[in-house]
C-alpha cells in the first residue's frame, strides 16, 4: 500500500465524529442503494476552470463523511487532486500509470487518507499523463479494467475529476462511468459552451447507454455580481428542472484557504458552512441516483 | 442584455437537454438489419465478454494443377465532374461500392472519429471500427467477421482531406486488389476538383 504523506486533514476530521450520527440514515439508505456495488461518477466539464477539483474533492469528502467508501480518482492530467491534497503527488504512480500498464496492482495506487473511508488515486507519471490527448476509444478497455479493481476493492463510490473538454480519455471515463456530474461555472462565457456539452454527453450515451446524466452544478456563483446571477438565471430558464442541482456551489476564498492547505473546505475550522453546502450535494446525487433506479421514463414538461 | 440567450437557440439546448434525461431505447439487433447475431461478443453488454474457445486453425495444401484465382476486379466508379459537391461525390463511390462489392451500411469516419457520411445509422459501428482503426495504426485494411454473413471491413486511407476511415459491410473478406480498387477510387472521390 503506498503511504504517501497526506496532509493531516483527517485529525480535523475526527473532531467531527457527531456528524456521522446525524447522517446514520442516510447511510443505511445509501448502503442498500447501491448494494455493495461501485457507483462510478465522472465530474466533467466541456470548460476547463470551472472548479471542478473542488467540487470533486470536497463532494468525495462529503460521501466519505457520510460514511460510503469513496475513491477519488484524479484523471486530469494537469493532476489537480493530487496537488491539492498530497506534497508528494509528483511522485506518485496514478492513474495514468495504470493506463500505461494495467499491471501495476491497486494497492500501489491508492493513497489512504486518515478518514478510514477516504482514498485517493493521483493522476500518476506515465508518459501520457502530460499529454492527455489520446484518441477516444484507445484506452476504454482500461478505464473499465480499472473501475472493476476499484469495484473488488469494496468501494461504494468512485468520484473521477476528468480533463476538460470530451475527448481522449475523458471520453472513455464518461462511455465506462455509471453517471456525470457537469459543473458549470455561473458566468456568460462558460453558459454559451453549454450547448455543445449537451452535444457531446448525447453522442457519448451511443457508446454508454446506462450513462446517468446527474446533471448542471452551477459553480462559482458570486452573488454581488450581476452577470452571475443573470447567468445562473439564465441557465435555470434555459434547463429542465431536473438537469440541475438544485444547490450552487458559491465562489468564495475559504475554497482558495483550503487548497493551500490541501484540506477539502468541510474540515477547516470556519469550513463547516462550505462543507455543508458538498452535505446538500451528496444528499441531491444519492436522491437522484435512486429515482433513477425506479425510473420509468422521463416526462418533459 | 440577455447574457445567454443570443449567443445559443433554447429550443435546441432544452431538446438536447431532455434527449439526455430520457433512457436511451435498447439497439434492437437483427440478421434483416445487420447480420450481426448473438454470438457477436463486440456487442456484449455489462462488461462480461465471454470468451470463445480457441479454433485450431488447419492449412489445407493448396491443389497442386489449380492456378490462383483472384476475382476480376471492378472498374472504378465514373471519375465525377468538378463542379458537384465532396456529398454527392460520396454518394457516387457509395452507389458503386454497394452495387460492385455487395457492401451495405457504409460510413466514413475522419481522423478523429467523427461521422462524415453514414447510412448505417449505427453508433457502435462507428465505436468499433474507431477502436479497430487506433489499434491498427498504419497496417492496412482490417476485415472483423461480426456475423454469420457479414464482415465488417474498414479501409483506412490518407486523402487531401486528411485521414479518413471507410466501413462497410460485406458478405465475404474483400481480396487485396479491390482493397487498392476501392482505396484509389475513394482518395479520387475526396480529391477537390
Amino acid at each position: 500500500m503506498c503511504r504517501a504523506s497526506i496532509h493531516d486533514y483527517t485529525a480535523l476530521a475526527k473532531g467531527r465524529r457527531k456528524d456521522f450520527r446525524c447522517v446514520l440514515p442516510t447511510v443505511i439508505f445509501a448502503n442498500s442503494l447501491f448494494n455493495r456495488r461501485v457507483i462510478s461518477i465522472a465530474i466533467s466539464s466541456q470548460k476547463g476552470g470551472v472548479g471542478k477539483t473542488t467540487l470533486s474533492i470536497n463532494l468525495a469528502h462529503a460521501f466519505a463523511r457520510a460514511g460510503l467508501n469513496t475513491l477519488l480518482v484524479d484523471a486530469d492530467p494537469q493532476g489537480s487532486v493530487g496537488l491539492s491534497l498530497t506534497r508528494q503527488s509528483r511522485l506518485l504512480a496514478g492513474f495514468y500509470d495504470f493506463l500505461a500498464d494495467p499491471s501495476i496492482p491497486m494497492e500501489r495506487l491508492m493513497i489512504p487518507t486518515r478518514l478510514e473511508t477516504f482514498a485517493l488515486v493521483a493522476a500518476g507519471q506515465a508518459s501520457d499523463y502530460e499529454a492527455g490527448n489520446s484518441s477516444s476509444g484507445s484506452h476504454l478497455a482500461r478505464v473499465r479494467a480499472f473501475l472493476h479493481n476499484a469495484a473488488s476493492r469494496r468501494y461504494d463510490i468512485c468520484l473521477i475529476d476528468t480533463a476538460a473538454g470530451l475527448f481522449g480519455v475523458t471520453n472513455d471515463i464518461i462511455s465506462s462511468a455509471d453517471a456525470v456530474i457537469i459543473p458549470q461555472q455561473a458566468e456568460p462565457l462558460g453558459i454559451r459552451s453549454v450547448p455543445k456539452l449537451l452535444e457531446g454527453l448525447n453522442r457519448l450515451r451511443i457508446t454508454n447507454p446506462r450513462l446517468n446524466v446527474l446533471g448542471v452544478c452551477l459553480t462559482m456563483i458570486q452573488h454581488g455580481l450581476a452577470e452571475s446571477t443573470e447567468a445562473a438565471s439564465a441557465l435555470r430558464q434555459l434547463l429542465p428542472e431536473e438537469m440541475l442541482f438544485q444547490t450552487a456551489i458559491p465562489r468564495d476564498e475559504i475554497f482558495i484557504r483550503a487548497s493551500a492547505k490541501g484540506l477539502p473546505v468541510g474540515v477547516l475550522e470556519d469550513g463547516r458552512g462550505a462543507g455543508t453546502v458538498f452535505d446538500s450535494l451528496r444528499a441531491e446525487v444519492q436522491a437522484k441516483l435512486a429515482r433513477s433506479r425506479g425510473a420509468s421514463t422521463y416526462q418533459p414538461h | 442584455m440577455d447574457p445567454v440567450n443570443p449567443w445559443l437557440d433554447p429550443s435546441e439546448v432544452r431538446h438536447l437537454a431532455e434527449q439526455l434525461l430520457r433512457p436511451v431505447a435498447p439497439v434492437r439487433l437483427s440478421a434483416a438489419d445487420h447480420g450481426f447475431d448473438e454470438s457477436f461478443v463486440g456487442f456484449t453488454s455489462g462488461g462480461v465478454v465471454h470468451v470463445v474457445p480457441e479454433v485450431k486453425m488447419t492449412v489445407e495444401p493448396p491443389p497442386l494443377s489449380a492456378a490462383p484465382v483472384s476475382p476480376p476486379t471492378p472498374e472504378p466508379p465514373p471519375y465525377p465532374p468538378s463542379h458537384i459537391l465532396f456529398l454527392q461525390r460520396i454518394h457516387i463511390f457509395r452507389d458503386w461500392l454497394a452495387k460492385n462489392f455487395q457492401a451495405t451500411d457504409i460510413f466514413i469516419l475522419d481522423r478523429e472519429g467523427k461521422v462524415i457520411f453514414d447510412e448505417s445509422g449505427h453508433g457502435r459501428l462507428h465505436f468499433m471500427a474507431r477502436n479497430l482503426a487506433i489499434a491498427s495504426r498504419g497496417s492496412g485494411n482490417i476485415h472483423v467477421k461480426i456475423g454469420p454473413a457479414a464482415i465488417l471491413e474498414l479501409i483506412p486511407c490518407e486523402t487531401p482531406y486528411g485521414h479518413i476511415v471507410l466501413g462497410a459491410l460485406v458478405p465475404n473478406a474483400l481480396p487485396v486488389g479491390h482493397v487498392q480498387t476501392i482505396t484509389e477510387s475513394l482518395i479520387q472521390t475526396a480529391s477537390p476538383a
